[in-house]
């Protein structure tokens, strides 16, 4: 259980890694093409056809993917003076109730996500650029990303519930 | 219920939150949803989900990513070390000597890395111990530190001035050039007040032996040439409208992995670890973008902020009291949060009785971001000053000491910038568009 729920958050943080890296990409080639047509005349102007809302997408999707593996390497920032100067067992107190109203407002936020996605399926909704790329595709990103998100936090609860301290460590503490 | 009543309700509950530990993208959330139930009539969820939705894949926050995986790849590269090396015989007959390597060198790599803190710990890294061993004044090394680091948020690209930009629907390219001129100034503060120390004290600054001619230097600095043009061009293309800041990201990306790969020592793992940070950098700030969006479009709801923008108003502050309370606001808070919570928090809140006091929200945000610089650098949370503390084992409160003229200098800056507005709009107006 805990090595699938490992790898699963790997994945999803190399999926969000590769989405930047095609980012990176298509904007490069992008202005590259746009260099070739100011050398070579107006003839050779090329333009990949809605390279704007497909980086977006890459973007949202990337967010949203990466936000479960980006807690657990202890990235999201919070003000963490009063967890870092209690005890082991007060700071652990303390985190169980943070943790399960993570999880809630998260999940509650995937519920909601998960209905768009529905309504963008039903209606058949599509991005107004040169290529129409229905909605629900890149929005199902979103709904994976965030329901990985509450796993996580659920994960994280019952991880420190079995504890005796908090689990994460906040990267800026090292 | 009165709208003050409800503002301290949720003001109230966002404390709590946020010192109790949770994270602040959820924090934000959670504010925003409480003021959705209990004091609107709007669906709450559903207004969310779009929200998180339409905010998440906007083409000019796609060069947050880029830049941050930018600074990322150059960080893993050799040019912290070729930092000191590079710049040292430029600067050995300067009043002042070395220590500008601190300032010019932060000035410099603040503009290939948006991040204050990763700017300290890389120039750090080499400058403080060589700068130790040669006997220069310990409070001197840690305050130029300190203090230059914070230039990571002003000079372009900024991380700090895209969340900005994309919080208050501003034009990123127009606020990147916004900040060239004040960083200078910064610059400039900085290093004057190096200067005037030695001159006060000539026995503070050690002296440097040697002499080296030009082409010593030259080629002393040759590899730090390919940064500058680097820099240069990624200001150079936003500035004349060639390119758009996610264009020159994307470009600038592919030339840094050019610069650190024939620099030699950066191999396929570093590109990995510097891609995977940029990928939770990244996702860090964006999930905080997402959570202040949805408390802007909250309080919207409420109504709260144009009221509190009302009330404000009856107070005749004018421009100036209002802004010298929002600055003291600011430093208070700056104690406790990190810089980019600071600024969501004034964009969903503040910025309307800002603007109801006819102050230009271009300018504005460079205001805002030099007081985030001075919180970068006040106990007892001040990232540059964690970072500093971990980077020589000095304890946090004799860091601060040391950088407290900077944070004086930092205040002069606002100061200057609030007299004279032109240093921040003379270049972003000679734009045009």
């Amino acid at each position: 259980m805990r090595r699938t729920l490992d790898a699963i958050y790997a994945a999803a943080g190399w999926a969000a890694a590769l989405s930047i890296l095609f980012i990176a990409t298509i904007v490069t080639v992008q202005v590259a093409l746009n260099a070739l047509a100011r050398v070579a005349g107006p003839n050779w102007s090329m333009t990949i056809p809605s390279y704007a809302d497909f980086a977006g997408f890459a973007l949202a999707a990337a967010t949203f993917l990466a936000l479960a593996p980006t807690l657990r390497a202890g990235v999201h920032i919070r003000v963490n003076l009063l967890i870092r100067r209690l005890g082991r067992k007060p700071a652990r107190l303390l985190e169980l109730p943070i943790l399960a109203l993570a999880a809630v407002t998260s999940g509650y936020a995937s519920w909601y996500a998960g209905v768009i996605l529905w309504e963008s399926w039903k209606y058949g909704d599509t991005s107004p650029g040169m290529v129409a790329v229905a909605l629900w595709i890149p929005q199902t990103f979103m709904v994976a990303g965030l329901g990985l998100l509450t796993v996580a936090l659920i994960d994280t609860l019952i991880e420190t519930i079995r504890a005796d301290g908090p689990v994460i460590r906040d990267a800026e503490e090292t | 219920m009165s709208d003050p009543a409800i503002f301290g309700i949720l003001l109230t509950v966002l404390i709590a939150l946020l010192a109790g530990g949770l994270w602040v993208a959820l924090s934000l959330l959670v504010m925003a949803l409480t003021a959705m139930m209990f004091f609107t009539n709007a669906p709450a969820g559903l207004v969310l989900a779009t929200t998180l939705w339409g905010h998440s894949h906007s083409w000019p926050l796609a060069a947050l990513p880029l830049f941050i995986l930018m600074g990322e790849i150059l960080l893993r590269s050799r040019l912290s070390d070729d930092m000191f090396s590079g710049l040292a015989p430029w600067l050995t007959r300067a009043p002042g000597r070395l220590l500008h390597v601190n300032i010019l060198g932060c000035a410099i790599f603040a503009a290939v890395s948006g991040s204050s803190a990763a700017t300290a710990a890389t120039i750090g890294k080499m400058s403080v111990p060589e700068l130790k061993a040669r006997g220069y004044p310990e409070s001197l090394i840690l305050g130029t530190l300190a203090g230059s680091a914070t230039l990571g948020l002003l000079i372009p690209p900024s991380i700090i001035l895209i969340v900005y930009g994309v919080a208050t629907e501003q034009s990123i390219a127009r606020l990147f050039v916004a900040g060239i001129l004040p960083g200078a100034m910064l610059v400039g503060l900085f290093g004057g007040y190096v200067a005037i120390r030695h001159f006060a004290d000539p026995d503070l600054i050690p002296g440097e032996a040697g002499q080296y001619t030009l082409r010593e230097k030259l080629v002393a600095a040759r590899r730090l040439i390919p940064v500058f043009l680097l820099i240069a061009g990624v200001i150079g293309s936003i500035y004349t409208g060639i390119a758009s800041p996610t264009d020159a990201a994307a470009v600038g990306v592919l030339l840094s992995i050019v610069l650190a790969v024939s620099g030699g020592s950066f191999g396929l793992s570093d590109f990995r670890e510097a891609l995977l940070g940029a990928t939770f950098t990244s996702c860090m700030i964006a999930f905080i973008l997402l959570g202040a969006a949805y408390l802007s479009i909250a309080m919207g709801f409420t109504g709260i902020p144009r009221n509190l923008a009302t009330w404000i108003g009856t107070f005749e502050l004018g421009r100036y009291g209002l802004l010298a309370v929002l600055m003291v606001f600011f430093v208070i808070l700056g104690c406790f949060l990190d810089g980019i919570s600071l600024v969501v928090l004034t964009t969903s809140i503040i910025l309307p009785m800002v603007e109801a006091q006819g102050i230009d929200p271009l300018w504005f945000g460079i205001f805002l971001v030099l007081v985030v610089e001075m919180s970068q650098i006040t106990p007892p949370v001040g990232f540059n000053l964690f970072v500093i503390q971990g980077l020589t084992g000095i304890d946090i409160l004799r860091v601060a000491r040391a950088a407290l003229p900077f944070f004086l200098l930092l205040l002069l800056g606002a100061v200057l910038i609030t007299v004279f507005p032109g240093i921040v709009t003379v270049l972003p107006d000679a734009m045009g568009g």
